[in-house]
């Protein structure tokens, strides 16, 4: 029996540089060039930036990058979104319930799935495809919400998203939503970074993450330039933080003294 | 520039605010760290924001409001600062009358912006 073609493109593969082949999208199969990749094999999605095109990168045992039309990037990511290997439960979503803090006024309910891979899990619907990887989720667990004007159980995501904490919502059967707590902790607590943090570190990474820079970091928690740079190290070397700038302090050579001296008599 | 009253009990989280809002601008009216001492100031210093912690000793931030908004202002804009997961709190705390709510951990431009918002600027 042949399978339904549902698209049938020339795409670009990276192989080190871009390489022209065929892209043939099936009910159960991508077909790249000449290699077929079950859908159901595939573990991981994404789309990725490379040399400043946006891409899709996904992942079976190796790694895959595909370069698109535009027209037919969000349709292919969406199809194969929808397929790949992973547990999916339908579900009502309000992702995101609030952004940085703030609650977000314009999100709203979606119906659609909640599909859980080994790598993070997806919120999917018509209109969204939003992807968590799982080194993102800062904590799960249920609370009562009011939903349609009645108190339902739900379960609660806090997850990065663009640098920001975002709060998740998912609603569905209650059975399915302890069981998908109870899943997503395990994951959760597998893939936690194992260091254990002293106040101040924890105090640091809070003021950090509200964008204060180093003099501030340092005024406010109370220490040393260079104990804070003991503190920053301990962050980065834990995988919690990482370099973005090295500062230069320095001090004036006596020709530079010389030249302030200069300045002040003007 | 608006005056804010910072009211939490944690000085790591006064401080973090204070931080925030004063580099953007707004003016420090003071600090409480209890609900009592938050209505005492803000009858005294009647800021043009306040804001206010849930979960603090003596008087809880939404008893604080209650209060602030019966007795002293029912104008007051109060903007509730909260843990994940205490998002029910806030909403009692918006039928109460506070103006907006903001979750830790949170981010200095959106704390600004709900600020913003809230005073109207």
């Amino acid at each position: 029996m042949t399978e339904k073609v549902h698209l049938r493109a020339p795409i670009k593969i990276y192989d080190g540089g871009w390489v022209d082949v065929e892209l043939v999208v099936t009910d159960s199969n991508l077909v790249i060039g000449k290699r077929s990749i079950p859908l159901r094999e595939i573990e991981d999605l994404e789309d990725v930036e490379i040399e400043g095109v946006n891409c899709i990168q996904i992942k079976k045992e190796d790694k895959i990058i595909l370069q698109l039309p535009k027209n037919l990037h969000q349709q292919v990511f969406k199809f194969i979104a929808f397929n790949l290997k992973a547990d999916k439960f339908a579900v009502f979503f309000l992702s995101s319930a609030t952004v940085g803090g703030v609650v977000s006024s314009n999100a709203q309910w979606e119906k659609g799935y909640f599909s859980v891979t080994d790598e993070g899990f997806w919120f999917l619907s018509a209109k969204y495809q939003k992807r968590i990887p799982i080194e993102n989720l800062g904590s799960v667990k249920t609370d009562l919400r009011n939903v349609g004007g009645k108190q339902r159980k739900v379960l609660v995501l806090s997850h990065v998203e663009k640098s920001n904490v975002v709060t998740s919502l998912v609603l569905c059967p209650e059975s399915t939503l302890e069981m998908l707590e109870g899943y997503l902790q395990r994951l959760f607590e597998k893939h936690k970074p194992a260091i254990n943090l002293s106040d101040n570190e924890m105090e640091i990474l809070t003021l950090i993450y509200s964008g204060l820079d180093f003099a501030s970091v340092e005024n406010i928690v109370g220490v040393s330039t260079d104990e804070l740079n003991n503190y920053y190290d301990r962050l980065v070397d834990a995988g919690l933080a990482k370099v973005v700038k090295i500062r230069k302090e320095i001090e004036l050579t006596p020709r530079g003294v010389s030249m302030v001296d200069k300045i002040s008599k003007r | 520039m608006a005056k804010v009253l910072i009211v939490d009990d944690t000085a790591f989280m006064r401080k973090l605010l204070k931080n925030i809002l004063f580099g953007a601008g707004f003016d420090i009216a003071g600090e409480a760290e209890n609900g009592q001492q938050a209505v005492e100031m803000y009858r005294t210093l009647k800021p043009d924001v306040v804001t206010m912690d849930v979960v603090m000793p003596e008087m809880t931030g939404i008893d604080a409001l209650k209060q602030i908004k019966t007795t002293i202002d029912k104008d007051a804009k109060i903007v509730m600062c909260t843990a994940i997961g205490q998002e029910n709190i806030v909403k009692t705390a918006i039928k109460l009358g506070a103006r907006g709510y903001i979750i830790k951990p949170f981010q200095a431009p959106k704390v600004i912006e709900e600020i913003k918002k809230v005073v109207g600027e």
